[in-house]
Order: C-alpha cells, then sequence, then structure tokens
C-alpha cells in the first residue's frame, strides 16, 4: 500500500440477492460492480452519479454495514476483515458516517447533548467532561452556537440546515480519519448548501481529514474537492481532477450529466437540451458490455455492447476513462458532433 | 385601472390554523400572467409556493383559517363562483395542478390509462371510453410516454415515467393553465432535463401557459417567461425572467442567485445566513430585514411592492 494512502478499495462487489417468494433467487442487483479507487491521507474525493447508480451502497460496503460478495477495504495499511469485531469496532470509530436523508438521520426525543454524546459512550470515552469537551469543540466547529443554547434542544426545533450540521457534527465528534458524506447537503436550500459545504472544508483541512463526498449534483463538486469519480450503473466510469473533468469530459455519460445542468440563465427558454433518451440501466439485467451503450450515441456495434470497457487514460494526468472510444491513444469522442 | 391579465391573482390570503397559531402561509399575493406565457414561482422551503399553488386552485387544508382575495381568469372573479361551479368549470377543465410529489400519489391499483382519463369522465368531456381513449393516448405521446404503458400500473414504471403519467393527466383535459408543483425535483438530472424539453414543446406548441413552482432556480430557467420570487409567504420581486436571471434586484433575490453553482464560471459562492422567519411568528417591518446585508433604519416599516420600473415589482424601500 502506497503509504499516502489511507484508504485503498480493491475490485469491490456488492450484489444483493432479490428473491421470489422469500426463497427462490430471481437473479442479483449489481449495485456495486468491480469498482476500485484510493484515498489519500487528507484527501477529498466526490463520487457522483445518478439516483440508483449505487453510491450510497458503495459508501456502506466502505462503512462495514455490507459485507462485499468480493473484493477488499484496506484501510490504514490493513486489510478489513469483517468477521473481525475488535477489527471493525477500531475501524467504526475511525470512520465518520453522514447519511443520505437529514430528516430521517435525527432521533426526535433525544437532544442535541445526548445525540453527541451516544458515539462516545458507544465508543467507550467514559469520562463524561471529555465527552462534553469534545461536544463543545464540534458544535463550535460547525457553529452550532451559542452552544448551551443548542445542547438543550430537539432536533424539530432546528432549521434543515442546523440539523444537517448536526448530522455532521456527530459523524465527526469521534475524531475519524475518513468522512463519508452521503448526499449530505442535497436536500436543502441551495442558499443554505454553500455555507455547509464551506464549513466541511475548512474542517477537512483544519483536522487533515480524508473525505469522500457522494453528491447527484455535479455543480456543488468544484467547490469541495479535488478529485471527482463518476459513476454509472454500479461501476465507475470516469475519474479524473474535478476542474479536468468539467472542462474537458470524456465519458459520453459524463458529458450528457454536464449538458444536462440547468444553468440559471433567461437564454435557456430558447432552446431545447441535448440529452440521451431512455433510463438508467436496470441493476439486475444490466446490458452487456457497457452499461451505458443503449443510450450512447457513439456506440461501436460488437464492441460497446458485447464488452465491458477497462479504464483508458485520455491524456491528462490522472484523467481515466471506461469507454472503448478511448481505446488508441489520441482518439476519443468523434468530431463530427 | 389597469388592464386584466389573463389571470390575474389580487390579495390572495392562504392561512392555517394550528395548536401554537396561525400560519401566514400566502399572504397577500398579488401578481398578473398573460395569456400563454409561463412563470417560475421561486424560493426556500416553507415560503409558501405550494400553499399558493393550492390557494388558486381552492385546494384548501381542513384547518384553512383565512381564505381571501381574487382570483381573475380571463377578467372573470373566480371567487365568486360556487365550490361546485369551481370545481366543475374551473379545475382540471381551465387550471390544473401537478401536485409536488405527484407521481407517488398515482393510485397503485389502477391502470395509468385509467387515471389519466378519469378527469374526462368525470367532467363529462367526451362521450364514450374510446374517445376518452384517444385523448389519453395524444397527451401519453406529447410527454413521451411509449403508448404501450397504457396498459401498466404504477409501480411497473420508473420515477421519470410516473412524473410524465401525471403531467399527461394535467394536460388531457388541454387546460389553458397548469400548475406544476417541483416536477422534477426527485428526478435524475438527465430525466429532469429530458421534462423540461417536453414541457417546452408542449408549451410552444399548445400554447398553455405554466406555472412552475420550484425551488431550483437553474432549472426554472427552463420555461420561465417571467419570474416571482417568494419570500415568508409574500411575493418579493415579480418580473420578467431576463431581469430576474439577469439582474434582480430584491437584496433576497440577489442573494438567491448568487448562491446558485455554475459550471461555467469560478465564481465566488455566496449563501444566506440565518434562516426565515417563522410563519406562525412573523417580525414588524421587512420579514426579510433581519438577514438583509442592505439593511437600514426604514426596513422597520413593512415596504409596499414598488413597480420600479414597468412590469418590475420589488417589495424593498431601496427602490422606493
Ligand atoms: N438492501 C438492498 N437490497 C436490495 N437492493 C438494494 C438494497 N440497497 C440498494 N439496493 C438497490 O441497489 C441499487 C443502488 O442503490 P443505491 O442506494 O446504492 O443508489 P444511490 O446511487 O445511492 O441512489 P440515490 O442517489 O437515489 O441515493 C438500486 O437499484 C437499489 O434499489
Ligand atoms: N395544512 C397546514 N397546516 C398548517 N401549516 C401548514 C399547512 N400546510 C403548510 N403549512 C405550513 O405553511 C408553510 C408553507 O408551506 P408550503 O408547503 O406552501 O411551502 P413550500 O414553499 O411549498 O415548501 P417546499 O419547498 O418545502 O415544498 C410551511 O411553514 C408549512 O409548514
Ligand atoms: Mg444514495
Ligand atoms: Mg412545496
Amino acid at each position: 500500500m502506497a503509504a499516502k494512502n489511507l484508504l485503498e478499495i480493491e475490485n469491490l462487489h456488492t450484489w444483493f440477492e432479490l428473491k421470489k417468494y422469500g426463497f427462490v433467487t430471481v437473479g442479483n442487483v449489481r449495485a456495486v460492480d468491480n469498482v476500485s479507487f484510493t484515498i489519500e491521507k487528507g484527501e477529498a474525493i466526490s463520487l457522483v452519479g445518478e439516483s440508483g447508480c449505487g453510491k450510497s451502497s458503495l459508501a456502506k460496503t466502505i462503512l462495514g454495514l455490507y459485507n462485499p460478495r468480493e473484493g477488499h477495504i484496506n484501510f490504514a495499511g490493513t486489510v478489513l476483515d469483517s468477521s473481525d469485531e475488535e477489527q471493525m469496532d477500531w475501524y467504526r470509530a475511525k470512520v465518520g458516517y453522514v447519511q443520505q436523508d437529514p430528516y430521517g438521520a435525527l432521533p426526535p426525543f433525544m437532544t442535541l447533548k445526548k445525540i453527541l454524546e451516544e458515539p462516545m459512550k458507544i465508543n467507550g470515552i467514559k469520562d463524561s467532561e471529555e465527552r462534553i469537551q469534545r461536544i463543545k469543540e464540534t458544535m463550535e466547529e460547525l457553529k452550532l452556537t451559542p452552544v448551551d443554547d443548542f445542547l438543550s434542544k430537539f432536533p424539530h426545533m432546528l432549521s434543515g440546515g442546523q440539523q444537517q450540521r448536526t448530522v455532521i457534527a456527530r459523524a465527526l465528534v469521534l475524531d475519524p480519519d475518513l468522512l463519508i458524506a452521503d448526499e449530505p447537503v442535497s436536500m436543502l436550500d441551495a442558499s443554505v448548501r454553500i455555507e455547509i459545504l464551506e464549513l466541511l472544508q475548512k474542517i477537512q483541512h483544519e483536522r487533515d481529514l480524508s473525505v469522500m463526498y457522494i453528491t447527484h449534483d455535479l455543480s456543488t463538486v468544484r467547490y469541495f474537492s479535488k478529485r471527482i469519480m463518476v459513476m454509472y450503473g454500479g461501476k465507475i466510469v470516469e475519474r479524473s481532477p474535478v476542474g479536468d473533468l468539467l472542462d474537458n469530459p470524456a465519458h459520453p455519460y459524463s458529458i450528457a450529466l454536464l449538458h444536462a445542468i440547468s444553468e440559471p440563465d433567461a437564454e435557456n427558454v430558447d432552446t431545447y437540451k441535448e440529452v440521451p433518451s431512455g433510463e438508467p440501466p436496470s441493476l439486475l439485467n444490466p446490458p452487456e458490455g457497457c452499461r451505458f451503450h443503449p443510450r450512447c450515441k457513439y456506440k461501436i456495434d460488437g464492441l460497446c455492447d458485447e464488452e465491458i470497457p477497462p479504464d483508458f487514460g485520455c491524456g491528462m494526468e490522472g484523467h481515466q476513462v471506461a469507454c472503448w472510444l478511448y481505446r488508441q491513444e489520441g482518439e476519443g469522442i468523434p468530431d463530427d458532433s | 385601472m389597469e388592464e386584466r391579465k389573463y389571470l390575474d391573482i389580487e390579495d390572495i390570503e392562504l392561512f392555517f390554523s394550528t395548536s401554537e397559531g396561525t400560519v401566514r402561509a400566502v399572504d397577500k399575493v398579488s401578481f398578473g400572467l398573460p395569456r400563454g406565457e409561463s412563470m417560475v414561482v421561486v424560493g426556500e422551503s416553507g415560503c409558501g409556493k405550494s400553499s399558493l399553488g393550492n390557494a388558486i386552485l381552492r385546494l384548501l387544508p381542513r384547518n384553512t383559517e383565512k381564505y381571501e382575495g381574487h382570483v381573475f381568469l380571463n377578467s372573470e372573479d373566480l371567487m365568486s363562483l360556487s365550490d361546485e361551479k369551481f370545481r366543475h368549470d374551473i379545475r382540471w377543465n381551465r387550471l390544473a395542478l401537478v401536485p409536488q410529489a405527484a407521481m407517488n400519489s398515482l393510485n397503485p391499483v389502477i391502470k395509468v390509462q385509467d387515471q389519466v382519463a378519469e378527469p374526462l369522465l368525470v367532467h363529462d368531456m367526451v362521450d364514450n371510453k374510446e374517445q376518452a381513449k384517444d385523448r389519453v393516448v395524444k397527451s401519453f405521446r406529447r410527454v413521451g410516454v411509449p403508448t404501450d404503458f397504457l396498459q401498466r400500473y404504477p409501480f411497473e414504471l420508473s420515477g421519470g415515467m410516473k412524473q410524465r403519467v401525471s403531467i399527461a393527466m394535467s394536460l388531457v383535459t388541454e387546460p389553458d393553465i397548469v400548475i406544476l408543483d417541483e416536477p422534477t425535483s426527485a428526478l435524475d438530472m438527465l430525466t429532469q432535463a429530458n421534462i423540461m424539453n417536453v414541457l417546452k414543446r408542449i408549451k410552444e406548441e399548445l400554447g398553455i401557459s405554466f406555472i412552475l413552482i420550484t425551488h431550483d432556480i437553474g432549472t426554472s430557467s427552463e420555461i420561465a417567461d417571467r419570474a416571482a420570487v417568494m419570500y415568508a409567504g409574500q411575493i418579493v420581486e415579480y418580473t420578467d425572467a431576463r431581469n430576474f436571471f439577469g439582474d434582480p434586484l430584491h437584496p433576497y433575490s440577489i442573494k438567491l442567485m448568487s448562491s446558485v453553482p455554475r459550471l461555467d464560471v469560478d465564481k465566488d459562492l455566496d449563501y444566506i445566513p440565518g434562516q426565515p422567519p417563522s410563519l406562525l411568528n412573523l417580525p414588524e417591518g421587512c420579514y426579510f430585514a433581519e438577514r438583509c446585508h442592505k439593511r437600514f433604519e426604514k426596513c422597520s416599516q413593512e415596504p409596499p411592492l414598488f413597480e420600479v420600473e414597468d412590469d418590475w415589482h420589488v417589495k424593498c424601500w431601496l427602490y422606493k
């Protein structure tokens, strides 16, 4: 393992068995299908993709909530073994998790103090003064101030943004090395989204924290991470430095995603958007070959619909794309389009 | 007196009573929409967007405490109609609404073609089932649902297809105005873009007016001729889309616009500190003052909606 890497994911597969009548296996939902990547210590990386492409399944597998069918997770030099309880306890304390759906995330009948104390109690921090001290520090970091006013509040007394900051505080109170933030701001208004992303970024720098930021909203990634991965149909189809992907997307799916975003501009009324029709693939019966080929206007018959493309370089440092168009150096999306 | 717009809303109010007091969800809202034009209503969660849509369609919850004002449609005051007449002559017929999360409220045990046909049959707009089916097929084609989906049940459709079915249902009676409450916010980006294309085409071909309710400002620009910004139950700015997306005037609109992340420019983003006031307990003066970067003495009094330029209304003392 390269010394700088905090997390190394290798050939991870998470499939969900789909059963009929409770016992007849109909097939597998291939939510995570052969995914590999690394996160360095102190690095923020974004994972984007549309609803149902497997982002949360990947996050939960990394967190040890799902057992992978195949593949390895290497954290800080240790290959995780899900049957080793002691090791998993150590690991869970090192990884903070902000789950999707902030509204269901906080227990309604607990005060903020209780909510934030809970993870420390579970992880054996017995000194109650130390617990309070940590709670206060974390709340201050997340601008839940004046702290004393907030400690006795219940979740329903908080705005959506404050609730979300509480969820983040809970994930950070054990001082983890890695934070997995699954759509941490998607449910919030744009007017408060940026505040929370900026706060998260500041904390990431100050704590030298590794962060995996999961979102379906491509337009926020630039403000958060340096590296980005695009997921489609359970697979990572493109990975790149953020700026590079936004300026020169390589995968036809990434290109379509960027086209689909509406910038607030009055000119938009006059033009139609160029987006592929069709729907995201079924993960139960995914298409052969490249998962995107049924929607792709550059499809190469006999190749894209038959063989799964490996990662190819596409000219720029650290920019890789799983698309057959790039199988020869210097080639890519045909010009005529 | 000013000439009435095709749809003309005047001082409409919708208050709810709760155990904690009165919620002023729609607080003296006025605007006019010319025939065939589309507008968006944008604003933060809880500012009263859905309530405004419901108020226009007279869809009132049980705990409605106050429902007043005027809704003129082609100069006829709809408020003077009986509930019965409103239901029969106006709702679906001339004004339709696709409610928030409509795709999840399709009836799971009825085939989609029968659900979409329902408004036609209920309103005696067709003579027989065959005619109804023709209209349904037409409506499906318009929104891009393959006609072999006619016989399906909602659970057999993806989210995007269900949303299209909901829109098809609102179009089947060919109303003049369709209110769409957050029609794409639960959908994928590509599906969202596809549906916005569909709406645009319908607007062009049929001349239907859409009132699009959304908190997604980027998407809202896709079909907006005009834009209304709502804050704490009130409209604080109402103008042509070019004005709004180009150079909004109200400090709230300005902040709202600069909090939208952009792909094309690497600009610094802004956010609005604090949170909107509770609609149960509104402050004196301008409701936005507490969070406003341009606040001055005058703001302790409530500003009226000033007409800054022709057709550009701003509720802020800066534009007196
Ligand atoms: N526990 C489970 N059992 C069976 N199928 C599952 C399970 N969890 C997820 N899935 C399926 O796996 C696929 C990927 O789901 P996942 O939640 O990972 O997507 P996502 O990218 O996080 O989507 P979203 O953006 O909507 O959160 C979906 O088809 C989903 O229905
Ligand atoms: N029946 C009701 N009784 C009491 N309060 C209500 C009722 N319906 C809505 N409200 C409240 O009225 C306010 C406006 O709600 P509304 O649903 O119109 O907001 P919105 O702008 O559509 O929000 P969102 O963007 O979250 O959909 C909110 O504070 C809401 O809690
Ligand atoms: Mg998810
Ligand atoms: Mg609403």
